[in-house]
């Protein structure tokens, strides 16, 4: 291979932001464990990162066609595994998702989020395969929903909210109806919308009715969708009591996070306090007092965010926003400049999982969401969460190696 | 096998575009929101998280008597306080235990203190013992939030009590913090009577601040930048009092068992040299806490030991007042020194009889003031009229305020003919009420503080000088000492009628016949009147006014003992024992025999303020 050919397929742009991301996540750690005497958890981290580079690496380089070939296998060992997990998973914050190796802790449902885009592509880029038939469409659903299901049974709301989140432009991309997608938002849209009261359901319930009138193909199914629309959401206040109390008490915390403002709320307000006193320019490098006075449980995980947003200021947060914008357009034009159909779609699954981190996390931390137990890619301290960051950057460039492919 | 046709992979790809683009537009808002609009406000909550502020409490300025005598000194007492943002409130009990306090005080204390502030310390209970200071070291580590503060409180150091004069300190209540909002926190102590409310933003000083740095346990981890923000507590001036606690001592342990008040002043300067007020109560239950029992028993007493009789209390002045219509009417000439009134041992005004005690047979002046011949008052008061006496009473001083620097003072009531119309209506009152004004009966209300004022007027031939007890303030930062001034009126009066009525009063107790003899002292010349008041509430009160030497006087003295009798037997000696005891600094009365030709040094006027500060 020329010299010229090698340049040729590294996706340095792909490469370079999710390094920028990395080592801002690395630095973060840093000060957020600074003074809690838990540096341990920085060189674990300094560690992982060095595991994900090295799978990165190995991904990025294996034979294009091996990746499709071993989709569907690794998609059923993924299930494989979320089933043992189970069965035999330590209990963690209150869900049985990790898999103890040794001194290492693995999360099943990050591996599967890949094997499910992967197996999802391979389904989606068979010829006889459309979206505008009904029995492939339930296949293409299926394929995410056994995940789902499982990963819901631990429980974890978060991680199957990814897969949504995945699922939802990936049918997009793949030339879904419109009623499709309308359809597949409506109940879930209406069902959030109904946990803040009555009027927006309402809204919602007549937004959607509009949109399902509009959108229609076929006046049974239409109807269908619309009953279940409204009965999701009439259901949603039962489903509601039957919630763990902690998920109550965060939906509550969502809805008006000042009216517990030392207990569900507190961490919502810690990290917007630690933002907001960040101002312009920040309070300088290990020098935040919500930071390192550690006012904020566990910051180097789920509201790593606010370390930079807090010591950095305006100028550091806006750079990560930056970089993860940079990161989602990037792998968007990866996928439409891939001119393997399978590639494609890979690309725009992985980039819709890492844009629903990016949402669910930084929603979260600058006080718009709800706290839901999502890390931030790259930056969050988690090995399992950055290998499976590092992996899918590594079938991005794998991608972009073989963009010529067809 | 290729996507489907590039048109549509880039219209889609452009809503992907568009969609993120949202996504981050909204990001963008919220973080512009937060940390450029916002960021002054979750600035402040962030320091409210970290930064704890420790209040210093200052030390409350000393206060020392004319002679440079420490009277009002501090010594540390540890206090218990709680903050509410560390405080397990399953604790309570616990601590209620070991503090023995009731837990609903806890929590209600804790509940005010919160609405203030939670992260400002709560007092919950002051000066504690060292078996408890003990218990809770023993313990911290079972009370978070729970800390014991070193304060100063108040100690006494001297035999007198001068409990109304100087007045004690307690916590703020929750009225006087709805004045005080910016001042006071809960639990400050603040001068709540006599000087100690008066001259309370002097004697206070500044808090000071401590800033530290904490963590989310609220474990203190260091001081906020190197202590560089931190204020230190600005100690409270001093005040150096014209009181000799010599004579306050002495005076308190004549009056103890009587009720009633004394009140010396130097007639030179106007400063109060003694003032008590019976029964008294210790300051030094004040000081710390003051166990409710005590402060139940203080208020509810039927002898009000807390009220100041010497500037609040209302007497009938009786006799003493005879000099009053003396001055009035000698100064308009309705009488004259040679005039006489055969005393028959009563008057009649139309159906009334006065009465006198005696009968004094043909008096003038200065022999009435002498024996205390009612009926030539009677008389000259209906010549005087009640206009030129209460002109004349305005002008001692009586019926207003003699602005001693004490928030405790009644004006008393003088009456006039104004007042009588208001009070009567134009033709509701007649003649018939001056007889009694005339020998100080009837409607009319004196404070013993006025009297002695009187009596210091009557002593200076008309120099009326402000009442006051403090006579500097020492500052500390700057250090630097502060007189303070007060005003001298100067009462219009002939050196004729001076001399008349002085003359009456040295007779009083100089002179056979004199109904003041019990208050001569050896060796010093001194004047007088006694006074023996009527009142409605049961025996009559004994007074006595009077000063000396008599020609140059030093001391000027009122002296009431409630209920007593004659003023001649109970007030006059107490008082004569008082003015020896301040101009000898001893009681030699019962000398035997006494150096006749010894010249006795009187004290200076005033000690130099220098020599003040050296001691």
């Amino acid at each position: 291979m020329m010299y010229q050919d090698i340049k040729e397929r590294i996706d340095y742009k792909t490469a370079l932001i999710a390094l920028a991301l990395v080592m801002i996540g690395i630095i973060s750690i840093y000060s957020a464990t600074y003074d809690a005497r838990a540096a341990e958890i920085f060189h674990k981290q300094v560690v992982w990162v060095g595991i994900g580079l090295l799978a990165l690496a190995a991904i990025a380089v294996v034979p294009f066609r091996l990746l499709q070939l071993a989709s569907y296998p690794a998609y059923f060992v993924s299930i494989l595994l979320l089933v043992s997990v189970l069965i035999l998973g330590k209990t963690v914050s209150g869900s049985m998702s990790w898999f103890n190796l040794g001194s290492v802790r693995l999360q099943p449902s990050e591996f599967a989020k890949i094997t499910t885009v992967l197996a999802l592509a391979t389904y989606l880029s068979r010829s006889d395969v459309s979206l505008r038939k009904m029995r492939d469409l339930a296949i293409a659903a299926g394929i995410v929903l056994l995940p789902v299901t499982l990963i819901m049974m631990q429980p974890d709301t978060g991680t199957a909210l990814i897969f949504f989140g995945m699922f939802f432009p990936v049918l997009f991309w793949g030339g879904a109806s419109r009623f499709t997608l309308v359809a597949i938002v409506a109940p879930v849209a209406t069902a959030v919308a109904a946990l803040f009261g009555t009027t927006p359901f309402l809204t919602a319930v007549l937004v959607f009715g509009v949109l399902i009138y509009l959108t229609r193909e076929d006046w049974i199914f239409a109807a269908a969708v619309f009953s279940l629309t409204v009965l999701i959401g009439v259901s949603v206040q039962f489903i509601y009591e039957g919630l763990k109390h902690y998920q109550q008490k965060r939906i509550a915390t969502f809805l008006d996070p000042n009216a517990d403002p030392l207990g569900a709320g507190y961490n919502i307000l810690q990290s917007k306090v630690a933002i907001g006193s960040g101002g312009f320019f920040g309070k300088g490098f290990l020098r935040g007092t919500q930071t390192q006075l550690n006012f904020i449980p566990e910051q180097w995980t789920d509201f790593i965010f606010c370390v930079p947003g807090e010591e950095f200021g305006f100028l550091g947060a806006a750079t990560v926003l930056l970089l993860f914008m940079a990161f989602l357009i990037r792998g968007v034009t990866l996928g439409s400049i891939v001119k393997n159909r399978y590639g494609g779609f890979v690309a725009i699954g992985l980039t819709a999982i890492f844009a629903t981190h990016i949402f669910l996390n930084i929603g979260m931390s600058i006080g718009l969401l709800p706290v839901i137990g999502i890390p931030l890619p790259f930056v969050s301290y988690g090995g399992s969460a950055l290998l499976s960051a590092m992996s899918m950057v590594g079938i991005l460039m794998n991608l972009y190696a073989n963009r010529k492919e067809y | 096998m290729a996507q489907q046709d590039d048109i549509a992979v880039f219209g889609k790809r452009r809503t992907m575009y568009a969609a993120i683009g949202l996504m981050f537009l909204f990001f963008f808002a919220r973080l512009f929101q937060l940390q450029m609009i916002y960021s002054d406000e979750y600035g402040r909550k962030s320091e409210e998280n970290s930064i704890r502020t420790i209040p210093k409490e200052p030390v409350r300025g000393y206060i020392f008597d004319r002679n440079g005598t420490l009277v009002v000194d501090n010594r540390p007492a540890f206090s218990v306080t709680i903050m509410p943002f560390e405080f397990d409130k399953h604790t309570i009990d616990y601590l209620s235990r070991l503090l023995s306090l009731d837990p609903e005080f806890i929590r209600d204390r804790l509940k005010k203190g919160e609405a203030y502030s939670r992260f400002a310390p709560v007092k919950i209970k002051r000066d504690i013992d060292f078996r408890t200071l003990a218990a809770l070291e023993e313990n911290r580590d079972r009370l978070p939030g729970v800390e014991c503060q070193v304060e100063s409180k108040r100690w006494y150091t001297t035999r007198a009590l001068a409990s109304h004069t100087l007045g004690y300190t307690k916590e703020i209540s929750e009225s006087q913090m709805k004045v005080q909002v910016d001042e006071y926190a809960p639990g400050d102590v603040v001068g709540s009577s006599g000087l100690e409310a008066r001259y309370e933003p002097t004697l206070r000083g500044q808090k000071g601040a401590e800033f530290s740095m904490v963590n989310v346990r609220g474990q203190v981890i260091g001081r906020f930048d190197d202590g560089k923000n931190d204020v230190p507590a600005v100690e409270g001036n001093d005040l150096i009092l014209t009181m000799d606690f010599g004579l306050q001592a002495f005076a308190e342990s004549l009056m103890t068992g009587r009720r009633g008040a004394f009140v010396a002043i130097d007639p030179t300067d106007g400063g109060i040299l003694a003032m008590v007020s019976k029964p008294d109560y210790d300051l030094s239950t004040f000081s710390g806490v003051t166990p409710p029992d005590i402060w139940r028993s203080l208020n509810e007493d039927e002898a009000a030991p807390l009220f100041n009789r010497a500037t609040l209390t209302r007497y009938p002045p009786g006799s003493t007042f005879k000099m009053l219509l003396a001055v009035a009417a000698l100064e308009t000439g309705s009488v004259t020194p040679s005039w006489r009134v055969n005393c028959g041992g009563s008057f009649r005004m139309g159906n009334k009889v006065f009465r006198d005690l005696h009968v004094h047979g043909s008096v003038d002046l200065v022999t009435a003031i002498q024996q205390s011949c009612n009926v030539y008052f009677y008389q000259a008061m209906m010549k005087t009229g009640l206009d030129a006496w209460s002109h004349y009473g305005d002008e001692f001083g009586f019926g207003r305020l003699t602005g001693i620097d004490m928030y405790e003072e009644n004006p008393g009531l003088l009456p006039s003919t104004a007042y009588m119309d208001k009070r009567y209506g134009k033709s509701g009152w007649t003649r018939g009420f001056l007889p009694s004004l005339g020998i100080g009966q009837g409607e009319l209300g004196v404070t013993p503080l006025q009297m002695a004022c009187y009596a210091a007027a009557l002593a200076t031939k008309g120099e009326y000088r402000q009442p006051h007890i403090a006579r500097a303030i020492v500052t500390k930062s700057p250090r630097a000492v502060d007189t303070l001034t007060f005003q001298t009126r100067h009462i219009e009066v002939s050196q004729n009628t001076w001399n008349v009525v002085r003359e009456g009063m040295r007779r009083v107790v100089e002179e056979r016949g004199g109904t003041g003899g019990m208050a001569r002292i050896p060796g010093i010349q001194s004047a007088g009147k006694t006074g023996t008041a009527q009142n409605t509430h049961g025996p009559d009160h004994a007074w006595y006014v009077g000063f000396a030497p008599y020609d140059n006087p030093r001391i000027a003295v009122a002296m009431l003992i409630e209920n007593a009798g004659f003023g001649g037997t109970q007030a006059a000696p107490l008082a004569g024992l008082c003015i020896e005891r301040y101009l000898k600094g001893r009681i030699t009365r019962y000398d035997a025999p006494p150096a006749p030709h010894r010249p006795i040094a009187f004290p200076q006027a005033l000690p130099p303020l220098h020599a003040v500060l050296q001691r």
